[in-house]
């Protein structure tokens, strides 16, 4: 008798339940034309102008609407690779130089060479700008702003202290040697002139390129050998000994994002770093920031440095309305006056004609950008080659071993043979 | 008769005044140290940026609200309005957990049927697996029957008992209940949904209680379902929103996020303060 | 109805009489019936999902494309050639055996303190758990690092006393324990748990041991203890199995590196950066079903033992 009353009981209850539930679900959308999802990275001033840019576009194509989508690096990349694996990705989506050859070869990305230059317009583009935007040969990104590597560095610090600042054609050891006086003359506990970049892959990648080797080969294996790294592992054990570049347990701390970074932290002067993200590390820092390049090769040495997107967006392979996507896309990238609501937050504009237009209406740390962009035009290199398949896990091998040599758990020579065997076995494994 | 204690406060403590002042000397101390971290966080939300990471005080140097201003309504959704989806999912979570997980165990604790053990085991299974592996599939079936972008796949899975955790733990709680009161019920006439409903839940409400206070505040912590299942910010749920001050590679909020982390614990410590009475205040007197 | 609950071997007897074998069909219904919510999810929600991440780890899949068959490669390298899977295992068990007894016995020991009866209850309740509210949110990698980092809070009060102490959280040797502390500091849920079974244990039995003359000592040893069995065993089983699948305090104050020198490589770290930052989610699934065999032996061990030190009341 009971076991009958429990079940109409439950019923019942499961009605009303459902019922809720379907309310919770939410109103089904009103139906539209044409409705695109675009995704990117990054924070509130992002993502306003980002929204102010959707609304001017959309006021010249009222018959669609653009949901967006925005997240924190880390949270993006878990969110972006969930929907891809669930083909649920979105139309316009934000992609970084490192993850495009992952996901363009793995065809989760739509070329776009058949739409250039019709639906994109990448007239004002170098070639070079366009090039970075491509995987074996065909455009799956567009660069959204031009950046380089950088460091940045605490000007007013080193004004205060009377010392040299940074410039461009300093070599690695008058940077070192520069580092090593910052270091004696600011006389703080736990801070030293620079940090140890041993564990930095695209400080380690610009050495490379000065000796004319390079991170990978066009054949996919390791571009460098044992007597690289060694060089390599024992300058920065040099620089740590002489004070120069920060001790392990203060590199530590250091967990690749800006407001971790020694800099932020206040324990280094200089940091190695990416240009457009002065704007980000001006935020958290009081004392005035300025940028320069990575230390020079000296005589005789190749250009180290080449101009890599900041961050492109790309279309989805997935994506039902491939042509509007890119035709949204390109409004993003060729129209002036969407370049002007961008401003320089993702990087200098790549088209040539929107550049000029922006640069006037930029503020000092804006036109910071711009001219260093400008300065190093002329002394950059070609794109190295690309990444193979699974080489996204040795920056995080070069950084552990790194570490292991500063705590003294290897040597220079074991480090660097240790990291040679590591980083082939990942590519190897692919 | 059966007197469980029903109030907070006992009878003054039989040794005396000076073991009185130790025992709150030695919890005063504690509590600082437990809480120190929070209190960095209150002082560095009413701080501006600049100096949030230079100044390890626990005053700030200049005080300004600025911080809660800019996390309220700083981004493109007011932060209330995640308030309130977060408020929505958790409160369902806690309807459905209860329900759900007290009916199965119950079922485990207290009937018999065949493949019990067999069931119970995997039940417990389920604890094991970590949730990122099962992430993409669930993920699938649920684009499958159109609920991403809703709160179904947050809430509809509480309804079904998918957390093992609660129900291994009322099935401990029910199990150290005497068998003689279902036993005197059952002579009275009960079947087993009437014992459940007048002997076992009543004498359960710490137990209740308990997974009410936890489900409330896992889902209100819970942030890697609604990081792959909300994506429109309007229907954020809290943890959601306070991740978007922070973008590891450019600008990030720090003063907002602490702001705002502030304000997320309110909610969660007053849902503690109400069910905590519960926990401690009540069983009901047999009778 | 309190006469009969007194002694009632009669009754007892009545009632076995009165459940002849038949009614076992009828009360397995009821039983099913009442496990019916539970048994959509388990193979609507669960089953599937688990079963495809099972499928999944012999296959090499990246997310982006189809999976491909591997067999058993996943585990064999699991099994013989990933020094990361070791260190993983490593780091994974020492947080375990550290911070699971240090997270209870400090749980147990604060309840037992709230339980007493003191002025000011409810807020020195509420002041202790209100660590685990924050949970995993961002800002706690912050507060960690301000507290144990080498400049921080933690050795500037070690200062005071004229200890120089190293830099907690990002020294190889020492990471890990910070990881530790902030299990444990986050001690309010098993402690509620505690508090919810010590409150169970009716007043009574308490006061029937002061009237025969036990000392508090005895009264824990044979009276709290014992009747707290099953709750103790409920949060040493769940908090162990959180604690080999422990994530969220790695990922967030390691940044997501498991470092230094993956000295912080938690074992569902490891299994998230091959999955989501590496595009090995086959590999990752592997990974996991490694840990559900490894806690499956754990927690069937925990049972079996169970029958010697769990007292059940009915």
């Amino acid at each position: 008798m009971s076991g009958f009353a429990l079940s109409r009981r439950s019923l019942i209850a499961a009605g009303i339940g459902g019922a809720t539930l379907a309310g919770l679900g939410g109103l089904p959308a009103a139906a539209r034309d044409l409705r695109l999802r675009m995704f990117w990275w990054g924070a509130k001033e992002r993502a306003e102008r980002t929204d102010k840019v959707n609304q001017l576009y959309l006021s010249s194509h009222p018959d669609m609407t653009i949901a967006s989508e925005t997240l924190g690096w880390t949270d993006y990349w878990a969110r972006l690779a969930t929907q891809t694996a669930g083909r649920n990705a979105p139309d316009v989506l934000q992609m970084d130089y490192r993850y495009i050859f992952e996901y363009a070869r793995r065809g989760a990305l739509l070329p776009l060479d058949a739409y250039v230059p019709k639906a994109l317009n990448l007239t004002d583009f170098s070639p070079a700008a366009v090039d970075s935007g491509k995987v074996d040969g065909k455009i799956y990104g567009v660069s959204l702003g031009l950046n380089s590597t950088a460091m940045v560095y605490d000007k007013g610090l080193i004004q205060t202290l009377g010392l040299k600042e940074p410039v461009w054609n300093m070599t690695w050891s008058e940077i070192g040697d520069l580092a090593a006086e910052v270091t004696k003359a600011a006389k703080r506990d736990g801070f030293t002139g620079m940090e140890d970049g041993g564990g930095n892959e695209p400080l380690l990648e610009v050495w490379l390129a000065q000796r004319g080797k390079s991170l990978y080969t066009a054949e996919g294996k390791v571009g460098y050998d044992d007597k690289d790294m060694t060089e390599w592992l024992a300058f920065w054990t040099d620089m740590r000994k002489r004070g120069a570049s920060a001790a392990p347990d203060v590199q530590a701390l250091d967990r690749g994002e800006i407001d971790s970074n020694l800099l932020s932290l206040g324990k280094v002067a200089m940091t190695f770093a990416h240009s457009n993200q002065l704007v980000g590390f001006q935020a958290i820092n009081k004392s005035k920031l300025g940028l320069s390049t990575f230390p020079d090769g000296g005589q005789g040495a190749k250009p180290g440095q080449y101009l890599k997107p900041a961050m492109m967006w790309s279309v989805s392979a997935q994506s039902k309305q491939a042509e509007a996507a890119v035709q949204l896309v390109s409004y993003f990238i060729a129209d002036t006056e969407a370049g002007k609501l961008l401003g320089v937050e993702r990087g200098v504009p790549a088209s040539s004609a929107v550049r000029n237009v922006v640069t006037p209406t930029l503020d000092d740390l804006g036109r910071a950008m711009v001219d260093y962009i400008s300065l190093i035009s002329d002394k950059v290199g070609a794109l190295p080659p690309p990444p193979p398949r699974g080489a996204g896990e040795i920056q995080s091998v070069l950084r552990r071993v790194n570490e292991q040599v500063g705590f003294g758990r290897l040597t220079p020579a074991d480090g660097a043979k240790q990291f040679v065997t590591e980083a082939s076995a990942v590519l190897a494994r692919g | 008769m059966v007197d469980l204690g029903t109030s907070d406060e006992i009878s003054p403590p039989r040794d005396g005044r000076r073991h009185a002042l130790l025992y709150h000397v030695v919890l005063c101390l504690a509590s600082i140290a437990m809480l120190y971290p929070l209190l960095w966080m209150l002082a560095s939300s009413f701080k501006p940026d600049s100096d949030i990471f230079g100044d390890a005080s626990l005053w700030p140097r200049h005080f300004s609200l600025a911080a809660y201003w800019r996390g309220w309504s700083g981004l493109q959704v007011t932060f209330g309005k995640f308030f309130l989806n977060s408020l929505v999912v958790s409160l369902c979570s806690v309807v459905g957990n209860v329900m759900s997980c007290s009916l199965a165990a119950y079922a485990f604790a207290r009937l018999k049927f065949r493949g019990q053990k067999f069931w119970f085991a995997l039940m417990l299974g389920t604890l094991m697996l970590p949730y990122h592996v099962t992430l993409i599939p669930q993920y699938i079936l649920f684009l499958n029957l159109d609920w991403v972008d809703t709160f179904l796949p947050l809430i509809v899975p509480k309804f079904l008992a998918v957390d093992a955790f609660f129900i291994f733990l009322l099935v401990q709680f029910f199990r150290s209940i005497p068998r003689e009161l279902d036993e005197a019920a059952m002579i009275d006439g009960c079947g087993p949904w009437r014992i459940y409903w007048i002997v076992i839940l009543p004498l359960s409400i710490p137990a209740l209680a308990t997974a009410a206070i936890f489900t409330f505040i896992w889902t209100w912590d819970d942030f890697f379902g609604p990081l792959i299942y909300l994506n429109d910010m309007n229907s954020y749920t809290v943890q959601l929103g306070l991740r978007s001050f922070v973008d590891s590679t450019g600008k990030s909020d720090w003063g907002a996020l602490f702001a705002m982390s502030t304000l997320t614990l309110l909610p969660l410590f007053v849902f503690f303060l109400f069910f905590q009475r519960l926990l401690i205040d009540g069983i009901a007197t047999m009778g | 109805m309190a006469d009969t609950l007194i002694d009632a071997p009669a009754s007892r007897q009545a009632l076995a009489a009165a459940h002849a074998p038949e009614t076992s069909w009828r009360e397995s219904a009821t039983g099913y019936l009442f496990l019916a919510p539970w048994l959509i999810g388990f193979f609507g929600l669960t089953l599937g999902p688990a079963l495809v991440s099972l499928y999944l780890s012999f296959t090499d899949y990246d997310l982006l494309s189809n999976p491909r068959w591997v067999g058993a490669a996943n585990y064999v390298r699991i099994a013989t050639s990933d020094p990361k899977f070791s260190a993983a295992m490593h780091v994974t068990f020492l947080y375990v055996v550290l911070s699971v007894p240090l997270k209870l016995a400090f749980a147990l020991l604060v309840a037992m303190m709230l339980n007493r009866g003191l002025r000011g209850l409810p807020l020195y309740r509420a002041i202790f758990y209100l660590p685990s509210l924050i949970g995993a949110s961002v800002a706690v990698s912050v507060l960690w690092r301000q507290v144990f980092a080498g400049d921080g809070l933690l050795n500037q009060a070690l200062k005071l006393v004229g200890i120089h102490g190293p830099s907690w959280i990002s020294n190889p040797d020492t990471a890990l324990y910070t990881l530790v502390a902030l299990a444990v500091w986050q001690f309010g849920s098993p402690m509620i748990i505690f508090l919810a079974g010590l409150r169970q244990i009716p007043k009574d039995v308490y006061e029937a041991a002061e009237i025969d003359g036990a000392s508090r000592s005895q009264q824990f040893w044979r009276i709290t203890l014992p009747l707290l069995t099953p709750v103790l065993f409920f949060n040493v089983v769940v908090q162990t199995i959180d604690a080999f699948k422990a994530f969220t305090p790695a990922f967030i104050i390691s940044g997501g590196t498991g470092g230094p020198i993956d000295a912080t490589l938690f074992y569902t770290l490891y299994l998230y950066q091959e999955a989501f930052a590496y595009f090995r989610m086959g590999y990752a699934s592997a990974l996991a079903w490694v840990l559900v065999v490894i806690i499956a032996v754990f927690t069937a061990l925990s049972f079996l033992s169970s029958r010697y030190w769990v007292h059940y009341d009915g």
